[in-house]
């Protein structure tokens, strides 16, 4: 630890201390300072109103909602993007041929802006589109998808594991191909039937790599905007107004900053806490089973 | 053997026939709103294959159409890719910069700043939108390139990416350019650098992707028609103009198409990166 390294060391990591000190740490001691005020984003005067934005917010349907619909989403968003992504890595582990450009493939849709997701469902699911003309025509099923609660939910979860299968698939392939295949042979000779390899060989091998899927994808749910905002704008009647939504209508829309301060700082505790909570019941899921 | 032989011949057939199902599920949305933003006009939404195709999307997108509001739609683009290109050579800059530091410079404090990027990484970022917009608008930034770019130039994932990457060269290399006279500079620029080239096509492409399609922070901190970013422009024009589905599928394949070029120019060396990503 020669002096000549100590400055270069504090040169070089200064660009990130800079900007952690300017865009992080100034920012949060701002932001718990609003949630106590009644700043409205516009006048210069604003009162402290003590804990009033947050005894105000947990009776709001908004928040409420925020709260709620997280987890909502999560039921829905989470098994369906690990199934598909873990069925998508065991078909694709076994080619022998053109693996590449199928994981390839698959990863595409991660690429798509949220926006763009969203204009492509709401044609491919508008009146005159051929999937309700056929639904109707067909089957005398008229679907208003967005109009529902649990489809608009459906529908934008959806949309989410368009984008993510082929990223976890990837995550997953590569935690396939470092199973030892030694493994199953000799799990063959010991009797194990294929019907039974999966499960007894295969996903508590693949344990960490799923570990990481399922973190990512329940971390994904707490950031859910463009694909909400864009479709569904939070409602109908808030059965889709997550955190994020309910932050940008209360600070950009109704102008109410202090009070969507403190609706953030909710959400960025029952994120930390969530996540925590989530990490800890997977590590002991992992554990109880002999997988770590 | 014949028997067994055969077998598995056909499931893999099987396999392969279902990786193709599967991948043309999954790409379809793509081609649907390609093959809308080139159709005739009377058929955008209306058929899943369309059979009739035309030019006038595209061109009602450059000219305005009959409604005669020219919209910024080439200016949008310019915009899109000017921030986006800046914004990710500086992330991609300064967490070289930052990560040489934390894996491989010695320095009083090295611990601390390491762990407190880890925080940083995890602490949910929700609470810093509104502080961070104030900041903005304070310093007089409001509507300005500067807001697009400056607070978007930092990336802690690319930090956490690098320093892993960069702790897994062997220090040999590093004294033995040390006794050769190379500066620290110049061990970062000519020999780290060549050697991390997968894993710069992986951050390169991931923060490329993500400050390209990024929606709520360009949304609120710039105004003018001007200044808007192509996704932001998108994602205006969505409401109002859903009586012209062409020409927004026309924008949404001019979003789309840039960063699935450059992901496809990019494949192998994302691919070699993704392995160590993964590891």
């Amino acid at each position: 630890m020669d002096k000549n390294n100590n400055r270069l060391g504090w040169l070089f990591a200064s660009p990130y201390l800079i900007f952690s000190t300017v865009f992080f740490l100034g920012p949060l001691i701002w932001s718990l300072y609003l949630s106590f005020t009644n700043w409205d984003l516009i006048s210069p005067t604003y009162d402290f109103v003590g804990f009033k934005n947050f005894t105000k917010a947990l009776g709001t349907p908004g928040v409420r909602s925020a709260f709620w619909v997280t987890y909502k989403f999560m039921i829905v968003f989470v098994p369906i993007v690990t199934a598909m992504s873990l069925f998508v890595a065991v078909i694709v582990k076994g080619l022998p041929k053109l693996k590449s450009v199928f994981l390839i493939g698959f990863f595409l849709p991660y690429l798509s802006s949220g926006v763009v997701a969203s204009l492509i469902v709401k044609g491919f699911l508008s009146h005159t589109s051929p999937v309700q003309t056929f639904l109707r025509e067909r089957l005398g099923l008229d679907i208003d998808w967005l109009g529902g609660s649990f489809s608009a939910l459906f529908v934008v979860a959806m949309i989410m594991a368009w984008k993510f299968t082929g990223y976890y698939a990837l995550i997953l392939t590569s935690g396939l191909e470092s199973i030892d295949q030694e493994v199953y042979e000799a799990a063959a000779i010991d009797g194990v039937k294929d019907s039974q390899k999966f499960w007894k060989i295969t996903l508590p091998l693949l344990y960490p790599a799923i570990y990481t899927t399922l973190i990512l994808s329940f971390g994904a749910t707490f950031g859910i905007f463009t694909e909400v905002y864009q479709l569904t704008g939070g409602g109908p009647n808030y059965a889709t107004n997550t955190w994020q939504m309910e932050i940008y209508s209360q600070a950009f829309k109704n102008l109410q900053a202090g009070y969507a301060s403190a609706i953030a700082i909710m959400a960025a505790v029952a994120t930390f806490v969530s996540i925590f909570v989530i990490r800890k019941i997977l590590e002991m899921w992992g554990k109880r089973n002999g997988w770590v | 053997m014949v028997g067994s032989n055969s077998n598995t011949k056909l499931r893999l057939s099987i396999r392969y026939l279902i990786a193709i199902v599967l991948l043309v599920i999954m790409v379809f949305p793509y081609l649907y709103m390609v093959l809308n933003s080139l159709a005739d006009w009377s058929q955008v939404d209306r058929m899943l294959i369309p059979t009739k195709f035309t030019l006038r999307s595209y061109q009602w997108l450059f000219t305005g159409g009959e409604t005669g509001i020219t919209r910024p739609w080439i200016h949008a683009f310019f915009n899109s890719v000017f921030v986006s290109l800046i914004s990710t050579a500086l992330m991609m800059m300064f967490a070289i910069m930052v990560a040489y530091a934390l894996a491989k410079l010695k320095f009083r404090g090295r611990d601390s700043i390491n762990n407190f990027v880890l925080f940083h990484m995890f602490f949910p970022a929700i609470i810093l939108i509104i502080p961070n917009f104030l900041i903005i608008q304070k310093v007089g930034l409001f509507d300005t390139y500067w807001a697009l770019i400056i607070p978007k130039a930092m990336s802690l994932w690319g930090i956490f990416m690098y320093t892993n990457f960069f702790k897994a060269v062997p220090d040999a290399f590093i004294e033995a350019a040390k006794l050769d006279g190379a500066s620290d500079f110049k061990i970062l620029y000519k020999i780290m650098m060549p050697m991390s080239k997968s894993i710069t096509a992986v951050v390169f492409l991931f923060l490329l992707m993500e400050r390209w399609t990024e929606l709520l922070w360009d949304m609120i901190v710039v105004r003018s028609d001007g200044m808007l970013t192509l996704n932001v422009l998108l994602s205006q024009m969505f409401g109002p103009y859903q009586a012209y589905p062409g020409p927004m599928y026309a924008g949404a394949v001019m979003l789309t198409l840039p960063i699935i070029i450059l992901f496809i120019i990019f494949g192998k060396k994302f691919q070699e990166g993704m392995q160590f990503n993964l590891k």
